[in-house]
């Protein structure tokens, strides 16, 4: 096996930091059992005798902090931890930032992404370049689902909207272990339903209910992923997702302010009272957060 | 026949012979978890109380591995009884692995 063939087996290409480790890797490791163990997938580590350093490999140091920490992401952590411990070789960590875009409505998609702190927001945007939110994803979810329904490219604009962590995973891998992982399709099978649900809800919740009641549950929705109840959103992007003018979001969001229930300053929203807000909000957030969890 | 007594009069008391190996591994990653696991096997079917074994963190000592010539863990070293052998890998091929300890399975 040739020293790139080798490279790909070791980490894959994933990010510069780990190309260069692979590299000091394969100039470490040349020959003998050392390089079949490590073709093989049996090393966990490689020293260098010129620094006195043991290098962690990739796989190793994605396993060991995996099993240290909680899986931010509840599809993932919903998975046997043999099929997690399958999938991790092949999901990169990433940090997402506000505003964006991970993919234009109609555009192929590259990647799947599973949400740890990061929220994205699903957005039809109309031929006058109007848009509309007509989903929310964060650590419930996953990004790019039209892939598990064999679709090629998005339906939707994916735009980030709170900064985050998040785990991708590349188009060709997602499908691959889609196949194999029972475990995965049931799994994204049960989100696929919940999203076609939250769709429909928000069709309702749209054209019947008023933007106090809309506004309450968004807000609800957004603390549920962000498991915070304070958060940093602009009236700009909340009338964007709820597909309402900027001065609709301020005159709600000062109602509710009046009841005691959120606090907003420059960006900054605070839910006061949780329960006053679900009260406020309308019965859509309660059916779809019995689905999402 | 003959030889066969000859030999039994001759052991004596059994001498049992202790196996001396030294493990390297880089803490819980997952090849060094399952090392462990696979030798702690081996041992407990074949050398019962038969063995010494040393269990070494490369990602805490370093330069002691270094010193013993380990390149990469899990790396498996026995040091007696002699000739000396190494094993690298996660011991799963448990034939190759009582071959190189001297066990006949």
């Amino acid at each position: 096996m040739s020293e790139t063939q080798s490279a790909g087996r070791v980490a894959g290409e994933r990010v510069a930091g780990e190309r260069v480790a692979n590299g000091r890797i394969l100039r470490l490791v040349k020959s003998g059992p050392e390089l079949r163990a490590l073709e093989s997938g049996q090393v966990d580590a490689v020293l260098d005798r010129s620094t006195g350093t043991a290098y962690l490999l990739p796989d190793a140091r994605r396993a060991m902090s995996a099993a240290g920490g909680q899986i931010a992401n509840s599809l993932l952590a919903a998975l046997p931890r043999e099929d997690y411990q399958s999938l991790l070789g092949e999901l990169e960590p990433v940090t997402l930032t506000a505003g964006e875009v991970l993919y234009e409505s109609g555009e192929r998609i590259r990647y799947v992404y599973f949400p740890g702190d990061a929220q994205v927001s699903l957005v039809i945007v109309m031929p006058d370049r109007k848009a509309l939110e007509i989903g929310l994803v964060g650590r419930e979810g996953m990004v790019g689902i039209a892939l598990a329904l064999g679709a090629e490219a998005s339906p939707v604009r994916a735009l980030v909207q709170g900064s985050g962590s998040a785990l991708r995973m590349k188009a060709a891998s997602f499908r691959e272990a889609l196949g194999r992982c029972l475990a995965l399709q049931h799994e994204l099978h049960r989100y696929a339903y919940a999203k076609l649900v939250q769709a429909r809800q928000t069709a309702v919740c749209n054209r019947f209910h008023q933007v106090e009641a809309r506004l309450a549950g968004w807000l609800l929705m957004t603390r549920d992923r962000v498991r915070s109840d304070q958060f940093h959103l602009t009236h700009q992007f909340v009338a964007a997702s709820l597909g309402i003018r900027r001065v609709g979001v301020t005159n709600a969001a000062g109602a509710l302010q009046r009841r005691k229930l959120i606090s907003c300053r420059r960006g900054n929203i605070r839910i006061l009272d949780r329960n006053g807000l679900k009260k406020a909000a309308c019965g859509c957030y309660e059916i779809v957060r019995n689905l999402t969890g | 026949m003959r030889a066969k007594k000859a030999n039994k009069s001759r052991a004596g008391p059994a001498v049992m012979t202790v196996v001396v190996m030294r493990l390297y591994i880089a803490d819980a990653a997952p090849n060094s978890v399952k090392a462990i696991a696979n030798l702690e096997a081996i041992c407990k079917e074949h050398l019962q109380e038969g063995f010494k074994l040393e269990i070494i963190d490369v990602l805490e000592f370093p330069l002691r591995a270094l010193a013993d010539g380990v390149l990469v863990t899990p790396h498996l070293a026995k040091l007696a009884p002699s000739p000396a052998a190494k094993i690298v890998g996660n011991l799963s091929d448990r034939s190759n692995v009582l071959h190189a300890l001297g066990i006949k399975s």
